[in-house]
C-alpha cells in the first residue's frame, strides 16, 4: 500500500497532466470549437456574472467621464448644427443624380466589458447581443473611429476582433482618395503603444505625414468613411514596387469603455459629408 | 458544525467575495489595465494554502473563465493558469514563506508569470511583448500584491494561513 503522502503527489501529478492536456487541447482545437466553447460558457455559468459586471460598467461615473462625454456631446452639438443643410443639400444632388434615398442609418450601442487578461485589447467582450440585433461582421466604432468588427455573436453578449488583432484586416483609403490599401496591425510599432500599418500602395504614390486614413468601403463589411487613424511615416519598402506606411490608430480598443455596433447598410457620416460635398 | 467544515465555508465565502469584486468592483476603478486582478488573487490564495493538484484544476476553471471572456487565444489563459496554480502550491510547500511580503511577491511574480504565459502563447512577441511585460504586467502584478496584502492582512484567520507577527 502506498503512502498517503506519495498517493497524494501522484494523484497532484495526475491532475496537473490532465489540465495541461486539456489546455493544449483546446489552444490547437478548431476555431469552430473554442468559439462554442467560450460561447457556451458565457451563455450559461457566465451569464451572471456578466450580468454583475454590465451593471458595474453601466453605473460607473467619474468626474473625468462626464467631462470627456460632455465635450463629445458639445463637438457633436457643433457638428449637428450644419447638418440640415447638408442633409438638404445632399437630397437635391440626389435627386439630380436619380440617386435612390440613403438607407436610414441604425446602431446598437454597447459598453465594453473589459478583462485582466493583456490579449483584453486584441478581442473585446460587448455587453450586446443577437437580442439587440447584434450580428457577425457588423463594424464597431468608438467615437473616435475604428474598433473592429464583430466576431461572435451570442443572446446577449457578442465579442469583437478588434484592430490589433494579428488576423485583422480592413481595407483602407487616404482621406482625398488618392491611396488605397490594406491595414492591419504591425510588429513594427512603438513600445509605447500599438500601431497599424497600410501595406499595398504603389512604389509611385507616397502619402504625406499627417494624412488621415479612413475606410474605404470595399470588401462590404465596413462602409466607406470611418476614421481609422493618420500617417505617421514609411515602415519599410519593398524592392522598389510597394511601400508600408505606419499609421498611428485613432481609437485605443484597450480604454474605450463605449461602442457602436453598425448595421448592416449603415453610413458613416464622415462618408455622408463627404459624399454631400462631391 | 466541526470546525473544518467551518473553515471551509469561511474560505469559500472570502473566495466569493473576491469573485464579486472582479466582475463589480474592478470594472469601476481607475484604468482596466492595472486594476488589480481579483480571479488571479484568489487562484494564488487557493494556491497557498491547497495542494498542487487542486491548485492546477482551480488555476484551469479560472483560466478556462477568462479565456471564454478574451478569446482572443483560447486555452491560452487555461494554460497559464494551471501552471501558474501548480507552480504556485508546489512553491509555497517548498519555501513556507509566512510573511506578508514575501506572500505579496509571490502574488506578483504568479500575475506576472500568468500575463507572460498568456502572451507567448498567443503568439506575442517584439515590442508589444517587452511593452506588455516591462509596463503593464508590473503595473497590473503590483497592484493586485497591494490588494493581496490587504486580503491577507484582513481575512488571515478565515483564510488560515500562517503569517509572521
Amino acid at each position: 500500500m502506498l503512502e498517503p503522502d506519495r498517493t497524494f503527489a501522484r494523484r497532484d501529478t495526475a491532475l496537473f497532466v490532465l489540465c495541461v492536456a486539456l489546455s493544449v487541447g483546446a489552444l490547437f482545437a478548431p476555431e469552430p470549437w473554442q468559439f462554442a466553447a467560450a460561447s457556451a460558457a458565457r451563455n450559461t455559468a457566465l451569464v451572471p456574472l456578466i450580468a454583475l459586471q454590465r451593471r458595474a460598467e453601466a453605473s460607473r461615473t467619474s468626474r473625468a467621464r462626464f467631462e470627456a462625454l460632455t465635450a463629445q456631446r458639445d463637438s457633436a452639438a457643433i457638428a449637428a448644427q450644419a447638418l440640415p443643410s447638408i442633409l438638404s443639400e445632399n437630397a437635391e444632388l440626389r435627386q439630380l443624380l436619380g440617386l435612390s434615398r440613403r438607407i436610414p442609418e441604425r446602431s446598437v450601442p454597447a459598453e465594453v466589458l473589459h478583462q485582466p487578461l493583456p490579449t483584453d485589447s486584441r478581442t473585446l467582450l460587448l455587453s450586446a447581443g443577437r437580442s439587440a440585433g447584434v450580428a457577425v461582421f457588423q463594424p464597431v466604432v468608438a467615437s473616435e473611429g475604428l474598433i473592429g468588427v464583430v466576431r461572435t455573436a451570442g443572446p446577449s453578449t457578442s465579442t469583437v476582433m478588434t484592430w490589433a488583432h494579428p488576423d485583422f484586416r480592413a481595407s483602407a483609403v487616404t482621406l482625398d482618395g488618392s491611396v488605397t490599401g490594406m491595414v492591419g496591425v504591425t510588429a513594427d510599432a512603438s513600445i509605447r503603444e500599438p500601431m497599424l500599418e497600410l501595406r499595398g500602395v504603389p512604389y509611385r504614390d507616397s502619402v504625406p505625414v499627417g494624412t488621415p486614413v479612413i475606410t474605404s468601403g470595399l470588401g462590404g463589411v465596413y462602409p466607406r468613411g470611418i476614421p481609422i487613424g493618420t500617417i505617421v511615416g514609411v515602415a519599410r519598402q519593398a524592392e522598389g514596387w510597394e511601400r508600408i506606411y505606419l499609421v498611428r490608430p485613432v481609437a485605443a480598443p484597450a480604454q474605450v469603455s463605449h461602442v457602436l455596433v453598425l448595421q448592416s447598410g449603415t453610413p458613416w457620416p464622415a462618408a455622408a459629408q463627404e459624399d454631400s460635398t462631391q | 458544525m466541526s470546525a473544518a467544515r467551518a473553515r471551509r465555508i469561511r474560505f469559500a465565502l472570502v473566495m466569493l467575495l473576491l469573485v464579486g469584486m472582479q466582475f463589480y468592483v474592478r470594472p469601476r476603478l481607475w484604468s482596466t489595465r492595472v486594476a488589480p486582478d481579483f480571479l488571479m488573487l484568489g487562484l494564488m490564495i487557493f494556491a497557498i494554502r491547497s495542494r498542487p493538484g487542486a491548485a492546477a484544476v482551480a488555476g484551469f476553471i479560472i483560466g478556462f473563465a477568462s479565456d471564454a471572456l478574451t478569446p482572443a487565444r483560447f486555452g491560452a489563459a487555461m494554460l497559464a493558469e494551471t501552471l501558474v496554480g501548480y507552480t504556485a502550491a508546489w512553491g509555497r510547500a517548498v519555501f513556507f514563506a509566512d510573511n506578508l511580503l514575501v506572500n505579496a511577491g509571490f502574488i506578483a511574480a504568479g500575475v506576472w508569470l500568468r500575463d507572460l504565459l498568456v502572451l507567448v502563447a498567443s503568439g506575442t512577441g517584439g515590442k508589444e511583448l517587452a511593452a506588455q511585460m516591462f509596463l503593464w504586467s508590473p503595473l497590473l502584478a503590483l497592484s493586485t500584491a497591494i490588494t493581496g496584502v490587504v486580503v491577507l492582512a484582513i481575512f488571515r484567520d478565515w483564510l488560515d494561513i500562517r503569517l509572521e507577527e
